[in-house]
């Protein structure tokens, strides 16, 4: 078994992810202000394309950008640049998200003059 | 051989059309986005009905995006199972459009071609969920189809605005998750494309990378999905929407979400990866039931009747879930005939609801009372969707929950057998209770009959002939598409 320090250090990135979901999704949770909530998604979904370039990293490697004069390639002195181009595709769904959210939060406001969740669910049972 | 990406390239570049038409075209655009939205629907329809015929006569279809070749590329990959769910959605969708675009009053005029945009929108990413090989992609198009249904099911007032949002964030967070179970398939399999993934984490042993990507890819879909406890979004945003938005989205997104469950299931994980986790799947089954009598429970206490179709809506998602995590081919059977039987009677059933509120205004179950004098056309495909819904020979509905109860009988499991025949009953006593006012009691305010909106019945009709149709298909269904899909996996 490995001890605890151990893991620690060689699983980083994965505690890391799990602790900045967690503070994400508390916040969509816990907030009754509509515009935290989205800042929780917002971190909420920021944690996984954490995940997603951590995942790429190597040890000694460089960015995937073949050096000048190279012939010969080796994978392991090079990133995996993959993860990155997903997680870029990854910002763009989030941005459109919360262009969405930013529009309907718009509209709610324009209609219930406020942005608090309870107030608005008072203002709706009326 | 173009056919499997045309089908989603109409509605895509429809979408961008109708909504630049309306632009540049000050005047008289916004009657002209109409014919270009039913033509981009028909188009897609009709590749897709093309596409099934071939399949089923030559085989599957594999499609290279760019023509980069699999596992580097994107491809679309159509099988008889896809290129059946292909019809299904772009059918429906061209259906429900016909039958809510020409409504004179209860239409949003003012935002037409946002509106039909949108729609395009929509249908293009759930054409694309059920027709990609690729798992990434498939995330891209759960947006797509996500993004666009967010802001469809918004515009009806105050409440379908806030309904929305909430979606959208419960529904951001079970496509989030999804990313996530992905991202745990690539680091255990470095590949994206789901054949690819299948062949090498087949020659791997099972390990606790593999089991933690798919609980959590799978829970990212139950929550798109509207499994029980994660389903809270699905009444408020689909009750409180325009009937068009509602029509398209409620027999689709849920239904759809269930394919890629399956699809997940068959394709993508190894076989003995259920085996290997059997409590995990027996909790899913027992999840279902209480997902099942949950629905049905709910929808007894409501009193508008497009949130109790929302209700049984909630439990046929369970029937979904637990024949496609029982285990046996006849329940997967029965699960996969259930998406294709649940979209039509879905449909059917929105579909009658949106045009009486289309034409009343309203759809508390109160108002029902004399529904079959004012609009006797409406109410007759009402009742062969709600005789589906219930499970009445020879609508498709009977069909698939007999599969689903005698998968479940084989593996024994009778509780999720009694939920299913539970919530039949329950569906008895809802649906006659609509009967019983619509056909008994006098009707509050007199109405013209709703005999001579064609264009508005025609499609209802249809979708209505097509419940017995596709009941009594279900032999050639199993034989030639669902058999083969099986071949080789349970």
């Amino acid at each position: 078994m490995h001890s605890l320090g151990e893991v620690f250090a060689s699983h980083f990135n994965y505690i890391a992810y799990v602790a900045i979901m967690m503070v994400g999704l508390y916040a969509m949770a816990a907030k009754s202000n509509l515009i935290k909530k989205l800042i929780g998604l917002g971190i909420f979904q920021t944690s996984i394309m954490l995940l997603y370039v951590s995942i790429g990293a190597k040890k000694g490697a460089t960015i995937p950008i073949l050096a000048k004069g190279a012939t010969t390639i080796s994978p392991a002195d090079y990133i995996n640049p993959l993860p990155h181009v997903l997680m870029l595709t990854a910002i763009v769904v989030s941005v459109a998200t919360l262009g969405v959210a930013l529009a309907l939060v718009q509209k709610i406001h324009k209609h219930f003059n406020s942005i608090e969740e309870d107030e608005i669910l008072k203002e709706l049972r009326r | 051989m173009q056919l499997p990406v045309l089908t989603i390239l109409f509605p895509l570049f429809g979408a961008f059309v109708t909504v630049a038409l309306a632009w540049s075209v000050r005047s008289g655009g916004r009657k002209n986005v109409m014919p270009i939205a039913v033509g981009a629907l028909a188009s897609s329809a009709a590749c897709a009905v093309v596409l099934l015929t071939q399949v089923l006569t030559t085989g599957s279809q594999i499609y290279l995006l760019g023509g980069w070749a699999p596992p580097w590329g994107i491809s679309l990959v159509v099988d008889p199972l896809s290129a059946l769910m292909l019809v299904v959605v772009s059918v429906g969708a061209l259906l429900n459009l016909i039958a809510f675009s020409f409504t004179p009053s209860k239409w949003p005029l003012g935002k037409t071609p946002a509106f039909l945009g949108l729609y395009l929108l929509a249908t293009a990413g759930h054409l694309g969920i059920v027709a990609t090989g690729d798992v990434f992609n498939l995330f891209v198009f759960i947006e797509v189809a996500a993004l666009s249904s967010y802001a469809l099911l918004s515009m009806e007032g105050r409440r379908a605005t806030f309904a929305s949002l909430n979606y959208l964030l419960v529904g951001s967070v079970g496509a989030s998750l999804y990313l996530l179970g992905v991202g745990y398939l690539y680091i255990e399999s470095g590949s994206l494309n789901m054949l690819d993934i299948a062949s090498i984490l087949t020659a791997l042993p099972l390990s606790t990378t593999t089991l933690t990507g798919f609980a959590v890819l799978m829970l990212g879909l139950w929550v798109k999905m509207a499994v029980f406890p994660f389903h809270a979004w699905l009444p408020a945003a689909y009750a409180s929407a325009s009937p068009a938005a509602s029509g398209l989205l409620a027999p689709l997104t849920t239904k759809v979400m269930a394919y890629v469950i399956v699809r997940m299931l068959i394709t993508v994980f190894p076989q003995n990866l259920l085996a290997g986790m059997s409590g995990f799947s027996s909790m899913v089954v027992w999840l279902a039931c209480v997902a099942i009598i949950a629905g049905a429970i709910m929808a007894i206490a409501q009193q508008d009747l497009r949130r109790m179709l929302c209700f049984i809506l909630v439990a046929e998602v369970g029937y979904m879930l637990g024949g496609a995590f029982l285990g046996n081919s006849t329940a997967m059977t029965g699960t996969i005939l259930h998406i294709l039987a649940d979209a039509a009677m879905t449909l059917t059933l929105f579909m009658a609801v949106g045009i009486i509120i289309a034409r009343t205004g309203s759809s508390r179950i109160q108002d029902m009372d004399g529904m079959f004098t004012t609009m006797p056309v409406t109410m007759l495909a009402f009742v062969a969707g709600a005789l589906s819904m219930i499970g009445v020979p020879p609508f498709c509905g009977f069909f698939s929950k007999w599969y689903l109860v005698s998968g479940a009988l084989e593996a024994g499991h009778w509780v999720f057998a009694g939920s299913l025949i539970l919530s039949s009953l329950v569906n008895v006593l809802l649906f006659f209770r609509i009967f019983e006012r619509a056909f008994f009691r006098k009707p509050s305010v007199a109405a013209v009959q709703d005999t001579g909106d064609w264009q508005q019945l025609a499609p209802l009709c249809f979708i209505a002939l097509l419940l017995p149709a596709i009941g009594l298909a279900t032999g050639g269904i199993i034989q030639e598409i669902i058999q083969p899909a099986l071949k080789g996996v349970l």
